[in-house]
């Protein structure tokens, strides 16, 4: 069986839905059951959203790339999207929210935390922040990124994969 | 009130209300022994926090030798008992929480911090990795603490919880990372390495580089090294700075030394790295790989295997599956790592090629040191 599956997606909304159903099958053929792959779903639609917001598509690279590797013990996701040269505020506000994350034992705090900070912020602010730690929270995946050298950015989450998050029958 | 609403700032004030009930169930899925085990053992805390405040208050107002003396004596006797008491309590927590999940790992931890704060907080040590004041636990004040080795707190209880992790393996296993690398770094002195005149060396998420006054031992020394060394943490790299600024006064001699405050995550180009456009003869990161996952670690390597001389040598640490400390660091310290088997950190070259890799231990057996040599053209 294939273990890993690429998707080479367009920055428009509407790709979110197709690619979460697409991939939903895929990690279906694995015999990951509803819960997990719920959650493996909501991992990759908050990821390409990601992709496409912050993304930069002015230049020869105009698309977002999801990549998705099922292993033993775990499944790996990389959303990978130009960014600009000119991108370094959003990258580091990126790496100190993802080590802030990754901080904790147990996300479930720095998920409280954010939410928190979410409820306190303006009401038109439609940047809610939270996608990061619902990854983290509710998804259980470790976060993490790096920058490629073709100004691409490359976000991934990792997903333990322990016994009972398959299902044989 | 008119300004919280009409001005565009309403605050969801009862946000705070909002999230009490999801604190309070998150309790919900504690197991029964695990609520037993910490219920006892915060009990013990207790009694043991009372017996050595009162030891304290009882030598309070004596001049400074005499408190100085009698503290000491108490550590070494009651202290040392108390100690492996904890050693007991961690044996006794590892057996609880052997067949836990991830998640299991992740609620009952919380769980226990909660119930044991205020005890964590007289340890400065374990203050410090719990409030992660700079973002992230292994900051190069909690590095000084390990090296130094040595108690501090303002109570002798305080001063118990501090040095009772910084005696632990994973400690130990860090001020021996560091003489390792040390030692492979000085061993290139005689070597035929291609860059000259001197031997160029990159150190990646460098911390404070303590290890660096094992490394340049004599004015000779000074003259033969050019160090590049890279933080994330303005102030880590300050601190590096002032090592080398204190080791050069020390010889009389300038060290050469570019400093950059970059985290190799958002770097793209390692190229950046020099402006003269040299690569380096060494290449060792002791701290870094322990908080990257996978597919990052595998791109931070190849990256610093790009400008890695043909001929030079790389060292990379990351703790081992079975660090003895695992759980201790975990639970109490909130200090989470990326471990890795001997394979998983092999495999995170993958996509270098030409590289001899060599896995050693340090003496702990809970730190692995990946040596890596660039051969071929």
């Amino acid at each position: 069986m294939q273990t890993s599956i690429e998707f080479i997606v367009k920055p428009e909304w509407d790709e979110i839905e197709k690619i979460r159903n697409k991939s939903a099958e895929f990690l279906q053929a694995h015999h990951l059951n509803e819960d997990t792959i719920h959650s493996l779903s909501m991992i990759i639609s908050e990821l390409i959203e990601n992709g496409i917001k912050y993304g930069n598509f002015k230049g020869p690279e105009n698309s977002v790339v999801v990549m998705i590797r099922v292993e033993r013990n775990a499944v790996t996701i990389e959303v990978l999207n130009p960014v600009g040269e000119i991108a370094s505020k959003h990258l580091l506000r990126l790496d100190k929210t993802i080590q802030w994350i990754r901080g904790y034992q147990d996300p479930f705090e720095p998920y409280m935390e954010r939410f928190k900070e979410v409820s306190r912020q303006p009401l038109n602010d439609d940047e809610s922040g939270l996608g990061l730690v619902r990854i983290a929270y509710e998804g259980q995946a470790l976060l993490d990124f790096f920058v490629g050298e073709n100004h691409s950015l490359n976000v991934s989450a990792v997903s333990e994969i322990e016994g009972d998050d398959r299902n044989y029958s | 009130m008119n300004r919280l609403i009409f001005d565009d700032k309403l605050e969801k004030l009862q946000a705070e209300l909002f999230i009490l009930p999801l604190i309070i169930a998150h309790k919900d899925k504690i197991k029964r022994s695990f609520i037993e085990y910490t219920a006892n053992l915060t009990y013990d805390l207790n009694a043991y926090k009372k017996l050595f405040d009162r030891l304290d208050s009882r030598y309070a107002d004596e001049p400074e030798e005499i408190k100085r003396s009698v503290q000491q004596a108490i550590i070494e006797t009651e202290g040392r008992k108390f100690m492996n008491f904890l050693d007991e309590k961690l044996g006794e927590l590892e057996n609880i929480i052997i067949n836990f999940s991830k998640k299991d790992h992740e609620r009952h931890g919380y769980y226990l911090r909660k119930q044991l704060w205020t005890f964590l907080m007289c340890s400065p040590f374990m203050t410090r990795t719990n409030i992660k004041p700079r973002g992230y636990s292994g900051d190069s004040v909690i590095m000084k603490m390990i090296y130094d080795d040595q108690y501090a707190g303002s109570s002798t209880f305080g001063k118990l919880m501090h040095k009772h992790p910084i005696e632990h393996p994973a400690a130990q296993a860090v001020r021996n990372r560091r003489d390792l690398v040390a030692k492979r770094l000085r061993a290139l002195k005689s070597r035929d390495l291609k860059s000259t005149p001197k031997i160029r060396v990159l150190s990646v998420a460098c911390g404070p580089a303590f290890e660096l006054h094992d490394v340049v031992t004599s004015a000779a020394d000074c003259a033969r090294y050019h160090f590049t060394l890279l933080d994330q943490d303005e102030y880590a790299l300050a601190e590096a700075r002032n090592q080398i600024r204190r080791i050069g006064k020390k010889f009389g001699q300038k060290i050469e030394a570019d400093f950059l405050n970059e985290s190799v995550r958002t770097m793209h180009n390692m190229a950046e790295l020099d402006k003269s456009g040299e690569n380096f003869d060494y290449i060792y990161s002791m701290g870094l790989f322990d908080y990257l996952t996978p597919p990052v670690a595998k791109a931070v390597i190849g990256k610093l295997y790009q400008v890695l001389n043909v001929g030079g040598e790389m060292v990379i640490g990351n703790f081992h599956i079975s660090n003895a400390s695992r759980y201790y660091m975990e639970y109490w310290l909130d200090w989470v790592l990326y471990y890795r088997s001997e394979q998983e950190f092999r495999d995170l070259l993958i996509n270098v090629n030409s590289a001899v890799a060599d896995i050693v231990f340090e003496e702990t057996g809970s730190q692995m040191l990946m040596q890596v040599k660039r051969s071929g053209v």
